[in-house]
């Protein structure tokens, strides 16, 4: 069970900034981090270590976010986890990578999607 | 609730409107040059003068109050005259307007009656937060209140959060200010971990000063006090009063003893039927100090004419819909700040501020929508994103009949205001 913050940013120079300074104000690691755009706008997504702290510092700064339900699988193991899920039908919405040679992957049904990994004996986080 | 209100059956309004209209115009050819020379001008005969002959007479135009400026449309020797108001004037001369005592009375009685129409009683505390002084909303408000006998507390504009100490802890039952104001008092509200239905007490809003929506409307009532309605006036007219809201809410139930009202069309002048939408134009009935023929207010509204189910017979006109000044042409096209909102109120995740830039591509008008996003705004997809925007800017040009381009942003971006809300950013070079 991991929670990935997902926060709308407006594309422009400074608001990323801002977003990173709240973060190492309050003492709060980013594990991972993806960046999404389209146009005008930008989604931050990131895991981070004090997730109970990062929801409340992140609401208070009026920031529009949303807590949403990722998978963390060591990179060693993407081949044989994207085949799997493939096999299963289940869809891969968006992945990114993460430090200490992980990944995270946002799928469409991730309770299936965790059993599925762990027959076929790959570790989910 | 109030005798005057009830005082009245339509048709003793219509021969007393009738009787007054024509005392009116003989009082104003007799005490004030301007109109003598604009009654003689159009050929007004006042001994043979019926109530429809109102149409001949040429219409009163705020430029007609600047050009007058500062006092010469007064009616009565100055002497008379206790109270003085003016407009903000940020184009040119202010406009100015002037009282007597029977005035200043009229005023205070017609905002009493809209404050009893809302449901107020003199068990009420009001909390007046419209900006006291040249500006008529603070003072309107508190005289209605104080001779309705309630418990004022003249809290004007500014210092929110000294508002909101105040609101709980004296227990105000009625909070009267511009209704984008008392949305960003419920914001605020939450901000400071007020939770209105345990905290406050607030049961009426008495919001006007500029056009709002069903959909603030909404929300305020979702969130922040039990009922909300709409007020009208301008200082042209004495001030806040001139016409409120009922518990039908649909429509505004404008004096018809103080305020002979008719409808035109803005380009053309001709006088439109109950029903049909333009600018209101108002003849003062009762004003003495500066009495107006024909005022042209630039608020566009529909007059309705029908008995409304509450009982008063006064007629009513439509939420304002537009003031010719917001009106932003667009190649060629009247678009109104109202109909935006109405359709970002369709949507979830969205809140009601919003900002409209206008500006040229060549020789092509552009409108920008730019719409601030709530806090449990959808973040994750960006898909949705787009396809939120694609939505939203498809919905507004259907409802606009121009192409619109919508974009979102964060929350707490857009300027919050504490008088009347600076919507319209226009950078097409006139």
């Amino acid at each position: 069970m991991t929670k990935q913050f997902s926060i709308f940013l407006e594309n422009k120079p400074g608001r990323l900034s801002s977003i990173i300074d709240l973060f190492e104000r309050n003492q709060i690691k980013v594990l991972a981090m993806g960046i999404a755009e389209a146009g005008n706008y930008g989604i931050v997504r990131c895991i981070l270590d004090a997730p109970e702290k990062a929801a409340e510092v992140l609401r208070d700064a009026n920031t529009a976010v949303n807590l949403v339900e990722v998978m963390i699988i060591d990179l060693k193991d993407m081949y044989s986890a994207v085949r799997v899920l493939g096999e299963k039908g289940i869809n891969i919405d968006y992945a990114y990578t993460m430090d200490m040679g992980r990944m995270v992957i946002k799928v469409d049904d991730d309770a299936k999607a965790r059993k599925a990994l762990s027959e076929a004996g790959i570790k989910t986080y | 609730m109030s005798i005057r209100a009830h005082e009245f059956n339509k048709s003793q309004i219509k021969e007393l409107q009738a009787r007054k209209l024509k005392e009116v115009v003989s009082r104003v050819y007799q005490n004030s040059p301007f109109y003598r020379r604009r009654l003689n001008e159009a050929g007004i005969d006042l001994s043979s003068f019926r109530p429809d002959d109102i149409k001949k007479i040429p219409f009163t135009t705020k430029t007609d109050l600047r050009d007058n400026y500062p006092l010469g449309l007064i009616s009565v020797d100055m002497s008379k005259i206790v109270r003085l108001h003016a407009s903000s004037g940020t184009t040119g001369n202010p406009t100015v307007v002037a009282y007597t005592k029977k005035d200043i009375d009229a005023w205070a009685e017609l905002s009493m009656r809209c404050l009893e129409i809302c449901g107020a009683t003199s068990e009420d505390v009001v909390q007046v937060s419209y900006g006291y002084g040249l500006f008529t909303g603070g003072l309107g408000l508190h005289y209605g209140a104080e001779r309705l006998g309630a418990k004022v507390i003249p809290a004007s504009t500014g210092n929110t959060k000294r508002q909101l100490k105040l609101m709980k802890d004296l227990g105000a039952t009625v909070l009267a200010c511009t209704p984008s104001y008392a949305l960003f008092l419920a914001e605020s509200a939450k901000e400071e971990g007020i939770d209105p239905r345990r905290d406050l007490r607030l049961r009426i809003g008495v919001l006007g000063a500029e056009p709002w929506s069903e959909s603030t409307r909404k929300i305020l009532e979702e969130e922040f006090l039990q009922s909300a309605h709409d007020i009208y006036g301008m200082s042209e007219l004495n001030g806040p009063g001139v016409a409120i809201e009922c518990r039908k809410k649909n429509g505004l139930h404008i004096w018809e003893d103080h305020y002979f009202v008719e409808i035109i069309d803005p380009n053309t002048g001709e006088v439109l039927e109950p029903g049909e939408k333009g600018e209101m134009v108002v003849t003062t009935l009762e004003k003495d100090g500066m009495p107006l023929l024909r005022y042209r207010t630039r608020d566009i509204t529909i007059l309705d004419d029908e008995i409304c189910e509450c009982g008063i017979a006064h007629a009513k006109i439509k939420k304002i819909i537009g003031r010719t000044d917001d009106m932003l042409k667009i190649r060629g096209i009247s678009v109104f700040p109202s109909q935006i909102e109405e359709v970002i109120a369709g949507f979830e995740g969205l809140t009601p501020f919003y900002q409209l830039v206008v500006d040229r591509d060549g020789p092509l008008d552009r409108l920008l929508v730019k719409i601030e996003v709530s806090e449990d705004f959808k973040s994750d997809r960006l898909v949705e994103i787009v396809d939120l925007q694609k939505r939203l800017e498809e919905e507004l040009r259907d409802v606009l009949s121009i192409s619109v381009a919508v974009e979102l942003t964060e929350p707490r971006t857009l300027p919050r205001s504490e008088g009347k809300a600076q919507r319209i950013i226009d950078l097409r070079k006139v």
